[in-house]
């Protein structure tokens, strides 16, 4: 079982996911038109370039935006879910290890115990999310049962995870579970709401370029996020 | 003389007095009446809904609406309908002094006649003598003599025998004395040539010694001699006077003196330099003043 | 009766059209016949598959229900935070169930979303900015109106709008003989107290041609014969065209984007023949959006800009101010409270924030200008935006939208509003007239006038 997960699937896992995210990023910018949308992208590179950027990057720096900074209590659970979404799954010493075994290559390695608190972070970070899910009358009317969906096959290798790596129950279960839900998650990202993992990129940018070419940026207002 | 006359009005008690004067100088001297309202105020930006200057209410208006209006007119005037008279009734919509300027470009009338308001202060349509008032708009931009009955007393009128001229020598006035001169032959009345000297020290910047005053006097006079006397000697009767004092003041006392029937002044539409319309325009404060109509004479 | 005689999928294109429409009051037989109206699905699913692109499509499937846009929305806070104005509740459960639906949704559906396309959105685009994901609901309400207008699902005024545009070229019945007719008759009016004011037309080669909102020329022509002060003492070379002079567009409300093509043509033909240096448009904010920022697209312009420089007024007039060609008073100054009104469609929508504070710092005595809070590209809508104001069906949540404005006026304590939009400006009075707060409001231009310091030479002889 454990041979099979971290053979054939494994390399299904990764090749559908890569794959799947080239393609739809590249159908995405294909996709975009000018007339329809209302943006002259390939008039002004430049222009647009800088506002895709500008877009992009004020997003990601935690109160980086007008939106965030009004919205704390959603900022802080957002960056505590997505910084070690991100990190955890690259960086954690075990995966590392997993890497250089089957393709030869490795990353720069997480501290064990920052990693433990990381990984604690998304778990509670996903708590606070269901929550805000179920309390906040303005979330619970869109929220749908994928919402939870999406929700659970992103938190499964956390969980799984965290199981393993305290040897609760039986070990080899749990890594199998913590593997095989990894593999389910990468699987899913192209063809799920989690797409946003790169759309998220390509949207931003294209609304960046909104602004950077047509809505103030060639004005030389620089938009306030 | 008043072949055709624009009659602006309100249809309710605020241009009764106007209405009185309306009426009686059409039947008078057979003119051509058109009797104008405007409907109201377009809120809303494009929506076709406007607030009724009458009722205070929104209203969707179309044809129907119209036509309404219309026949209400009729009604609120029937005393005045019942005899002969050559009207027309027109409604429009928009901003009261744009759409009777707008009125009177299209028509041409020779005589604008308006109302003020009888004391309603809330009435926002067809205010007194606050800035950017209806009077105060048309009398300022109409191309045609505007006579403006504002108080009761001023629409008790049984004909003209008696006209008041006020001048201060500008050009305007030279034009309102044009009109003045024809109006006094056609209709064979006396005229009275006016000036008032201003010794408010607001004017002056100081005060004037009894000397000084007597001296301007004589000077103004003089004035007035040597440019309307030779034509006032067509008339059979006339007379000039200058007093000193508060001009709008002093204009109303010498009508009263005259037992003038009409005064006819000109209207200066250069804004006064303060830029404070409120205490400005003479011919403002006289229309308000006056217990007789005002004719205001713009170009 | 699926296609009603008033309510039904085709524009309207002649003025006998539009008469109609009008005497029918308040739309009552055009609502009832909108119930009977049948919903060409085919045609609908095939519209969205041919123009719901890359963009929107990504936008509607990554949208992670977050409702961090909630706040964003000044519906939602003036409703009493009612969940079902989050904007992306509001485009899920209409443009979001129709393409889930693949177009095959019914006659209710089309009006309920009718309501919410017109009642719960003014397009002001103020949730794009507070979107993670970069998601714009204000576009895809736009792009929403679009498929209701083709269905014939719109707003009576909004059609008779439209209409007006496709027979008239202007969003009122104002025709071009009555547009010069009128700017001529105002100047004349004031050409006394302007020694040489006059207003060329179509004069060829001008440094700035002047286009308007037609409204201005029917109930407002004060303010043409503003716009011709400031041009004349500022001693520009200036023109209005004779046709073409039109900047607005209901269409753009209406969603209907053939009607939209039609009017921008015509002021991008006037700037073609007469070929001034740039075009100003009037104080109004969505006319600057229709025929500046979106209209070249409409017209098929694939650099998105306009034939010639086009500029906002309140551009011209910081321009004017900030290089002296216009001179202010500084006793004249305003010397009492007084707050501006940022306009959605060219601050949010052109970032020309500054220009409106440059002018401020010339108009206001210093101390007295106070900043609405929050301001700039983050303002609020007036509450009358995107065809709301006009919209008699939509009265009351009209009404209501306006509290967002009202409080934040209040706040400031400033009882003079500043509002160069003609939408704003409306919807500013429409609110004092119905909450009674006891302000004022103007544009620019009248303002403004009354303040300059005109040179020796352009005041009239004593």
């Amino acid at each position: 079982m454990h041979d099979l997960l971290t053979g054939i699937f494994f390399w299904s896992a990764l090749g559908i996911c890569l794959m799947g995210m080239l393609v739809r990023f590249i159908m995405y910018f294909k996709g975009l038109s000018w007339r329809l949308d209302r943006v002259a992208y390939t008039s002004y590179p430049g222009a647009g370039f800088k506002g895709a950027v500008r877009s992009i990057y004020k997003w990601l720096i935690p109160f980086g935006t007008y939106g965030w900074r009004t919205q704390p209590f959603i900022a802080v659970v957002f960056f505590g879910f997505h910084i070690g979404a991100v990190l955890i799954p690259l960086f954690l010493l075990g995966h590392n290890l997993f890497l250089k075994e089957k393709l030869g290559i490795s990353f720069f390695t997480l501290n064990a115990a920052f990693a433990d608190i990381l990984t604690w972070t998304v778990v509670a970070s996903a708590f606070f999310l269901v929550l805000r899910r179920l309390v906040l009358p303005e979330v619970r009317i869109m929220t749908t049962l994928y919402d939870y969906f999406i929700l659970a096959i992103s938190i499964a290798p956390f969980v799984t995870g965290l199981f393993a790596r305290y040897q609760v129950g039986e070990y080899s279960f749990w890594l199998n579970m913590h593997i095989f839900c990894g593999e389910l998650l990468l699987i899913a990202i192209p063809f799920t709401k989690l797409s946003h993992v790169f759309l998220f990129f390509a949207s931003r940018a294209q609304l960046g370029m909104d602004f950077g070419i047509k809505r103030g940026g060639m004005k030389g207002t620089k938009m306030a996020w | 003389m008043f072949k055709k006359i624009l009659f602006a009005t309100s249809a309710t008690e605020a241009s009764d007095h106007a209405a009185r004067v309306a009426f009686n100088i059409a039947k008078t001297y057979q003119s051509n009446l058109n009797i104008f309202h405007v409907l109201g105020v377009p809120t809303r930006g494009y929506s076709q809904v406007v607030v009724d200057v009458k009722t205070k209410e929104r209203v969707d208006v179309d044809e129907d609406y119209t036509a309404w209006v219309t026949e209400e007119i009729k009604i609120y005037y029937e005393k005045y309908l019942d005899e002969p008279l050559d009207y027309t009734i027109d409604v429009a919509i928009g901003l009261p002094a744009r759409e009777i300027l707008r009125q009177a470009k299209t028509l041409q009338p020779d005589l604008i006649l308006i109302g003020g308001s009888t004391g309603d202060e809330d009435d926002i349509v067809y205010k007194k003598s606050s800035v950017g008032s209806t009077l105060q708009k048309v009398a300022k931009a109409a191309k045609c003599p505007v006579l403006i009955v504002n108080r009761p007393a001023a629409s008790f009128w049984g004909g003209l025998s008696n006209i008041v001229f006020g001048t201060d020598f500008s050009k305007t006035s030279d034009k309102a004395f044009d009109f003045a001169i024809k109006v006094a032959k056609a209709l064979d009345c006396e005229l009275s040539v006016f000036h008032a000297l201003d010794i408010t020290s607001l004017h002056t910047g100081k005060m004037l010694s009894q000397d000084e005053i007597e001296q301007q006097i004589r000077e103004c006079l003089r004035k007035i001699r040597s440019r309307y006397e030779s034509r006032l000697k067509e008339l059979k009767g006339y007379s000039m006077d200058v007093w000193e004092g508060i001009p709008f003041i002093e204009i109303v006392k010498y009508a009263r003196d005259k037992q003038a029937d009409l005064l006819i002044m000109a209207h200066h539409s250069r804004r006064a330099p303060s830029g404070d319309i409120k205490l400005g325009g003479n011919v403002e404060q006289v229309i308000v003043r006056a217990g007789c109509p005002v004719i205001s004479i713009n170009k | 009766m699926p296609e009603g005689t008033l309510c039904n999928k085709m524009p309207v294109d002649t003025a006998e059209g539009i008469t109609t429409l009008l005497s029918d009051t308040s739309g009552d037989t055009y609502y009832q016949e909108m119930k009977e109206l049948e919903v060409d699905s085919d045609l609908l699913w095939k519209t969205i598959q041919n123009t719901c692109k890359s963009r929107m499509k990504t936008w509607l499937e990554i949208c992670a229900h977050c409702g961090m846009c909630a706040e964003s929305c000044f519906l939602y806070l003036v409703n009493g935070r009612d969940p079902k104005q989050v904007p992306a509740y509001k485009i899920q459960s209409t443009l979001g169930e129709i393409i889930k639906r693949k177009g095959k949704v019914d006659n209710q559906f089309m009006r309920d979303t009718m309501e919410v396309a017109w009642a719960k959105c003014t397009c002001c685009n103020r949730c794009g900015m507070y979107c993670p994901h970069g998601i714009d609901t204000g576009i895809m309400f736009g792009y929403l109106r679009g498929l209701l207008y083709q269905q014939g699902f719109v707003p009576w005024e909004l059609k008779i709008g439209a209409g007006m545009h496709r027979v008239y070229r202007a969003q009122m019945d104002v025709t071009d003989a009555d547009f010069v007719d009128t700017f001529e008759w105002m100047v004349e009016e004031y050409e006394d107290d302007y020694p040489g004011l006059t207003v060329p037309v179509d004069k060829e080669g001008a440094g700035i041609m002047y286009t308007v909102n037609a409204r201005e020329v029917k109930h407002y022509p004060e303010d043409l014969a503003e716009a011709a002060i400031l041009f004349h003492i500022a001693g520009e070379n200036w023109t209005v065209p004779s046709k073409g002079w039109e900047e607005t567009s209901l269409a753009m409300f209406a969603g209907d984007w053939a009607a939209c093509k039609m009017q921008v043509e015509s002021v991008y033909d006037a700037m073609e023949r007469l070929k001034p240096k740039r075009m100003i448009g009037t104080e109004c904010g969505h006319a600057h959006r229709a025929t500046v920022i979106e209209g070249p697209y409409w017209a098929g312009r694939k650099n998105g800009q306009p034939p010639v420089e086009s500029i906002h007024y309140v551009e011209w007039l910081a321009e004017a101010l900030n290089t002296g060609k216009l001179k202010i008073d500084p006793s004249k100054r305003i010397k009492e409270p007084v707050t501006l009104q940022d306009s959605c469609n060219y601050i949010r929508n052109q970032g020309l924030k500054q220009a409106t504070r440059d002018i401020m710092k010339h108009i206001v005595a210093p101390g007295y200008f106070i900043e609405m809070s929050p301001n700039k590209e983050h303002n609020y809508c007036c509450g009358g935006g995107g065809g709301f104001n006009g919209i008699g069906k939509f009265r009351k949540q009209r009404n209501i939208a306006l509290i967002a404005k009202r409080d934040q006026i209040l706040a400031t304590g400033a009882k003079l509003v500043l509002a160069p939009c003609h939408n704003c400006w409306d919807a500013i009075r429409d609110l004092e007239e119905e909450y009674e707060i006891g302000i004022r409001w103007s544009f620019l231009k009248p303002i403004v006038i009354k303040m300059l310091d005109i040179p020796d030479h352009l005041r009239p002889e004593e």
